[in-house]
């Protein structure tokens, strides 16, 4: 039986890559698509997230609009550099034709994981503003979710939008800080994993030999992803392999050697947004998360390609 | 009639508050929201229920959040009693619950009205912020929202520095303070010394020989006794029912001014204090009107009305 997924995200460029991995695996079926901001305003969020369903022909497929802010503090840092002005690499595509449902997306999360008990795998590729939200609207569900399978957080490796934090985390830490320290289920694929495993110039030219109508979006979007890799990394055409990452795991779990480490993330001052893995668990009793710290890169490239050339 | 909704740790004085304003004629409660501070939330929804049906009204009362968004709960048994009401024991309520969450009930009820329902708010911030989070529009929907909580430029009383319904979840107050909405605060010290009711006070309304009347007072026989010992108060203070008196007859307020107010989320020590930027040195736009005096005589006199 397929999983059931349940994929809240902020697309995106690499979100792009992981919805479309998500999409073309029979072993996932995807209950829904809820958005947040974070790589782009939600405006443009929830229109890429409309525009991806219907790209992968599942209209069907329910999106949900999301938080515009984080919880508590005002982060007004939104990664236009990275994703382009519209989120996709300033592919500025044509207006969706479907519109999001008409609830929130914390009611959506809610009122799916209820309907659904011990079935559905949350896989957060932004912020965890939605999710945090979600779990105050119904604290209940922190024991109805199979896992949570999070793009987010660095506890072996630096950060990357500050020398300590990474990306999702600190667009929220709030929000992260409550949901890592929620009774349920958490795996966290990090930093400490993604950028180990790197998309190659080659590989993309051999996923664009594919020529389908995902392949030509990939091609047109990531001329800006690999600009600011290259402007910020020196990386010379390749990327990191963030949000697919995610899907990776919910796919192939195998590939990838994690700890169990309780996580803390610092909400406030320089190192906001941190990601604190408690080895030796010297602050209390929170349940572990089960943190990614090695990946088999070539494994991994080698699913991604197999499932980003399918159409 | 104007429409209003209260959102509620109901515990004794948030009792009085309700009462307050389920009596007041040109006012229609259209529902009740609970929230976690005084008591646990179950307990505050079964209090607000059996002052509901004291009225003899039928007004929805919803359970909304069991915790703040991010610290643990606090309560304040010692102020209120085991049961929140001046361990009275009260008997159960009989109505059930209204069905749905306290924050989707509010969220649904603004939409359906815009622009037309006032926000009253007795307890910790948790449901407004996240009906906010959840849906943004709601602060250009509600047209103000009085606030008891806080404490203008002036002391606490959960801490020397924060007033116990902000300071139990700040984070909580943050958002609400800067979402946008229209709030008027209306800080613990307003209910303080003169404000109080005092044991003539007392007698008086205990000389209306209504059930109300001897409930409210009842209800709050705790409250009396903890103020007097730990705030060295002279009476009984009702922070909620002078908010309510605002909300009801604005001119209760008799000065009041529109500043930057933030709340502190990070130090330990001064956690939840309200810092009201009132000489705008900060030079940010005001966020909050801050009422800072009220008519004394004017707000006895409209908890009297609803007493009589």
């Amino acid at each position: 039986m397929a999983k059931k997924v349940l994929i809240d995200t902020d697309p995106g460029i690499d979100d792009t890559m992981a919805i479309l991995t998500a999409f073309n695996s029979p072993e996932l079926e995807i209950v829904g698509l809820t958005t947040v901001f974070g790589n782009s305003v939600i405006e443009n969020c929830t229109a890429n997230a409309l525009r991806l369903v219907e790209l992968a022909r599942r209209p069907d497929v329910p999106v949900a609009s999301g938080a515009g802010r984080p919880m508590v503090v005002d982060a007004e840092l939104i990664a236009a550099p990275v994703h382009g002005e519209d989120g996709m690499g300033n592919t500025h595509l044509p207006a969706p034709q479907g519109q999001p449902v008409g609830m929130s997306a914390a009611e959506f999360i809610v009122k799916t994981v209820l309907e659904n008990p011990g079935e559905i795998t949350l896989a957060p590729l932004g912020p965890l503003t939605n999710i945090a939200l979600a779990l105050m609207l119904e604290p209940k569900i922190a024991g109805l979710v199979k896992e949570v399978v999070l793009m987010g957080g660095a506890a072996t490796v630096p950060g990357n939008i500050s020398p300590v934090a990474e990306a999702n985390i600190f667009h929220d830490a709030h929000a992260a800080e409550r949901v890592f320290g929620a009774d349920w289920p958490v795996v966290m694929v990090g930093l400490d994993v993604t950028t180990r495993v790197m998309m190659t110039p080659a590989f993309f030219d051999s996923i664009f030999k594919a020529d389908t109508p995902y392949t030509r979006l990939l091609q047109k979007m990531l001329p800006v992803y690999q600009g600011f890799h290259h402007d910020f990394y020196g990386m010379n055409g390749s990327v990191h392999t963030h949000d697919p990452s995610t899907i990776t795991y919910l796919l192939r779990p195998d590939f990838f050697q994690t700890e169990e480490w309780p996580v803390h993330v610092e909400t406030s001052g320089r190192c906001a947004g941190f990601t604190i893995a408690d080895r030796a668990r010297q602050w209390g009793d929170r349940r572990p998360a089960r943190v990614c710290v090695g990946v088999d890169a070539v494994a991994e490239l080698g699913l991604l390609h197999e499932r980003l050339t399918r159409y | 009639m104007r429409k209003f909704w209260i959102d509620t740790d109901t515990a004794s004085d948030d009792a009085v508050a309700i009462l307050m304003a389920l009596r007041w004629p040109d006012v229609d409660v259209v529902g009740i929201s609970t929230v976690s501070g005084n008591v646990p939330v179950e307990m505050c929804a079964v209090n607000a229920r059996y002052t509901v049906e004291l009225c003899g009204k039928d007004t929805p009362v919803y359970l909304g959040a069991a915790k703040p968004l991010l610290r643990e709960a606090s309560y304040a048994y010692f102020f209120h009693g085991p049961d929140g009401m001046g361990g009275m024991n009260y008997p159960a309520p009989r109505r059930p619950l209204a069905e749905g969450h306290a924050v989707q009930a509010l969220i649904d009820a603004v939409r359906a009205h815009p622009g037309e329902i006032t926000l009253v708010t007795l307890g910790p911030l948790t449901n407004v912020a996240l009906a906010l989070a959840l849906a943004p529009d709601l602060a250009q929907k509600i047209p103000v929202c009085y606030v008891m909580g806080g404490a203008a430029a002036t002391l606490g009383n959960v801490t020397p520095a924060a007033e116990f319904n902000i300071w139990v979840d700040p984070e909580a107050a943050k958002m609400v303070f800067h979402s946008g909405l229209r709030l008027v605060m209306v800080g613990w010290e307003l209910c303080r010394g003169e404000a109080n009711l005092s044991e003539a006070d007392m007698a008086e309304v205990r000389g209306f020989g209504t059930v109300l009347a001897d409930f409210s007072l009842d209800c709050n026989r705790q409250a009396i006794e903890t103020n007097r010992t730990w705030l060295k108060d002279p009476a009984l203070p009702l922070p909620d029912p002078v908010t309510m008196a605002v909300a009801l007859d604005p001119s209760v307020s008799v000065r009041q001014s529109s500043h930057y107010v933030d709340v502190e989320i990070l130090s330990e020590v001064t956690r939840g204090m309200t810092v009201v930027d009132e000489r705008g040195v900060l030079n940010r736009a005001a966020n909050v009107e801050v009422c800072w005096e009220i008519d004394i005589p004017k707000w006895k006199e409209t908890l009297y009305r609803t007493l009589r």
